[in-house]
């Protein structure tokens, strides 16, 4: 289906209504004159021959002027028409010629039914020609509200929406401004606007508070050069529509009528679904708020489990334990006040790098100083995290965040600990990838991660308590590492269990060189 | 005094474990994956299991679950984040109890002692008395007393407390308690409960719920004297 475009002046559908009239009197003249100049020319024609023919012969010719007037002037020029050819025909064709009086009795009925046949025939044409019109119109009409009505379902945002119909709506009623007025907070407000705008008091006159009455209902209501029409759907009004114009034929009000019901339908189904809209994301906002919730909370009572399991042995003094047992107790606290302090300091890091306050304090730094100080960081006194660094000798320094790189590296290695069988330790380990990255790599030899789980694991709001190693520590080393602009991913490890990697920038060009050249240097 | 499995895999929380519950005299092991704590029940028979519902391995409610195919051993479930649906399906599982993170060893050692005296030697339905406490529950004359006083109870509330003397120091879900003592077509009427449990609080003389101890969101338990 054609979808016509509907801008002012440019749709040969949208003509103008008013013209109708106007056009109707130029071609009542046309006809007439039509009909005039074809009864001269067949009198012309005729004349010399007229001692030759029957009076009948004359007066069936001169049919063809009469309906030659009607088709192109209607009735009118159908009657200009008949008293032309009715004067030709009395005076040049009935004898005596050149008078008006009729001689023979035979040529009475002959002028008379000329005259009645003529007015007859004008009378049917015009009607048909009028029915014809009319016809033409209504098709136009419909054409119309089509064109209107296909706005109305196109995919567009409703303030959009809105001045496109208002914009079409000027040409195709012939108005000279419309105006399309919203319910708000404060009476009504002016959200659509085409052609001349209403000025202040008009709209101060369809505003509720004001003193002035408004009438408005299916019918429109008038006031001055402007009506109103309520827009209704679902029983409640929804809208009003402004038009300035000149007063309209039936039919016009009649289409109007129909355009608006389409209208306040299209209003209000564009409504319902930006409230839906606003609906879904409210809940999702809302479901994001309580996983985070959850998460965190998680994440808290871990550690204040240990932190209350091992003060409430300590001061039950039912049950003491050892010097031995006490010392462990207290180490496990403290360890544990590390770990609550570590994660809201990541916690707040987290809140800043969302927030976009985070400035990254880039520094030089040799990655074995950031391994050794991340697994510091997770170490439970006394004894030190089973943690195996493997690091070559001559590897690149980088330029990263030394205090973000720490802590996403303390994460990685917490997180693999935790998962890795106690015999079996962690390995550390880094490598030079080309451009001079450095990829470091934490290894356990625990379950592995399953590859449908390999990104959600990395996200805040994944499922806890369900045995996943997810948790708000892989989300901020993930969000660290992105912040520095590099790669952070889980893959399996060769040896069984999972192996967490990430890529940390070289310091800058010269460092490459020095570690290629140091190489250099080392070969014969 | 008993020996108790722990399973969960934050290794801080097993050594803080260990040593809280061996100074309450506890004969302790510990596991940090699911397949390694069902590996140690089946082998070492641990007589009470503590159990951590969120496992690198296993899901926690699945390790419920198997135990439960073959073992009779009572089951405290740790739980961190306080979800109340996650409790309700562990106890639904087969756990006897839960305890939220955190909490200190007197809330645990409540817990264990409480499921020790559950342990189904002890009391089984055959039972035709079961006494707690200064309670009495004698199920042939249907009759209730408490410090040697005859209790009034209409039927239904003596089944009610029937029921949980039978599962004496175990929470009981509302579920559980509802298609038991009302029928299998119940399970969510809980505010038919809260009016049988007040009317039975009443009754014991129990108005702060000391003896028939509320679970929030999840039950009731009858606690152990």
């Amino acid at each position: 289906m054609a979808v016509h475009p509907l801008t002012p002046g440019t749709s040969p559908s949208t003509a103008p209504v008013v013209d109708r009239r106007a056009s109707t009197r130029r071609t009542a003249v046309a006809g007439s004159v039509l009909a005039i100049v074809l009864v001269a020319v067949l009198a012309a024609v005729l004349v010399p021959l007229r001692d030759h023919l029957n009076v009948a012969t004359a007066a069936l010719v001169l049919v063809v002027p009469v309906v030659a007037g009607v088709a192109v002037g209607g009735f009118a020029a159908g009657i200009v028409a008949t008293v032309t050819g009715f004067l030709a025909y009395d005076f040049l064709f009935i004898p005596p010629y050149s008078t008006l009086s009729v001689g023979a009795a035979q040529n009475w009925t002959a002028l008379g039914v000329y005259a009645v046949v003529m007015v007859v025939v004008a009378r049917v044409v015009a009607r048909l020609d009028a029915a014809r019109a009319e016809a033409q119109y209504r098709a136009g009409s419909v054409r119309r509200l089509f064109d209107l009505s296909e706005l109305l379902v196109r995919d567009l945002a409703v303030g959009e929406l809105l001045e496109t119909i208002v914009d079409a709506m000027v040409p195709a009623f012939a108005l000279d401004g419309a105006a399309l007025l919203l319910p708000s907070e404060d009476g009504l407000e002016l959200v659509a606007s085409a052609g001349r705008p209403l000025d202040r008091e008009e709209l101060d006159r369809l505003s509720a508070h004001s003193a002035v009455p408004v009438t408005i209902g299916r019918t429109a209501a008038r006031q001055g050069d402007v009506q109103v029409l309520a827009l209704e759907a679902s029983g409640r009004a929804i809208g009003l529509l402004a038009l300035r114009g000149p007063a309209e034929t039936g039919s016009d009000r009649d289409l109007l009528g129909a355009f608006s019901n389409h209208l306040a339908l299209a209003l209000e189904r564009s409504q319902l679904r930006e409230q839906a809209v606003r609906a879904r994301l409210l809940e999702e906002v809302d479901r994001l708020r309580r996983s985070l919730v959850g998460a965190v909370s998680h994440d808290l009572r871990t550690p204040l489990a240990t932190i209350k399991v091992a003060t409430s042995t300590l001061l039950d003094t039912g049950a003491p334990v050892g010097p031995q047992d006490a010392a462990e107790l207290v180490g496990l606290v403290d360890a544990q006040a590390d770990r609550l302090e570590r994660l809201v300091s990541n916690l707040l890091d987290m809140t800043r790098i969302q927030s976009g306050a985070l400035e990254l304090r880039r520094r030089r730094v040799a990655v074995a100083d950031l391994v050794d100080e991340a697994i510091a960081l997770v170490s439970t006194a006394p004894e030190p995290a089973p943690v195996a660094v493997v690091m070559p000798s001559h590897l690149p320094d980088v330029d990263v965040d030394p205090v973000l790189v720490r802590q996403v590296l303390a994460n990685l290695v917490d997180n693999a600990v935790r998962h890795a069988p106690e015999s079996e330790p962690v390995t550390v380990s880094a490598t030079l990838r080309p451009h001079g990255r450095v990829e470091v790599a934490v290894e356990d030899r625990g379950p592995g991660v399953a590859a449908d789980e390999r990104t959600t694991i990395f996200e805040m709001f994944n499922r806890r308590e369900a045995g996943g190693r997810g948790g708000l520590g892989l989300a901020i080393a993930k969000a660290f590492v992105e912040a520095h602009g590099e790669r952070i991913w889980v893959e399996d490890a060769p040896t069984g269990g999972a192996r967490f990697c990430l890529t940390l920038p070289p310091a800058n060009q010269d460092a490459t060189d020095v570690v290629v050249h140091a190489a250099g240097r080392g070969a014969p | 005094m008993a020996t108790v499995l722990v399973v969960d895999d934050d290794r801080a929380l097993l050594r803080a474990l260990r040593v809280g519950l061996a100074a309450r005299g506890h004969e302790v092991s510990v596991a940090v994956t699911g397949e390694e704590g069902l590996s140690k029940i089946a082998l070492s028979s641990p007589e009470v299991v503590v159990l951590d519902l969120g496992l690198p391995d296993l899901d926690g409610l699945e390790v419920c679950r198997r135990v439960r195919q073959w073992s009779d051993v009572p089951v405290i479930v740790l739980s961190a984040t306080g979800l109340e649906e996650r409790k309700v399906a562990a106890l639904d599982g087969g756990a006897d109890d839960y305890v939220t993170k955190p909490f200190g060893m007197a809330e645990l050692e409540a817990r264990i002692r409480a499921a020790l005296r559950h342990r189904p030697a002890e009391v089984t339905p055959g039972d035709e008395v079961i006494t707690t406490g200064s309670l009495a529950v004698d199920f042939v004359h249907h009759q209730v007393s408490l410090d040697n006083q005859t209790v009034d109870l209409t039927a239904r509330e003596f089944d009610l407390l029937a029921f949980l003397a039978r599962n004496v120091g175990k929470v009981c879900t509302h579920r559980m308690i509802l298609s038991q003592v009302w029928g299998s077509e119940y399970g969510s009427e809980t505010e038919y409960l809260r009016v049988y449990v007040y009317r039975l609080r009443r009754k014991l003389g129990d108005p702060e719920g000391r003896l028939v101890r509320t679970a929030p969101g999840i039950g009731y338990a009858l606690e152990p004297g």
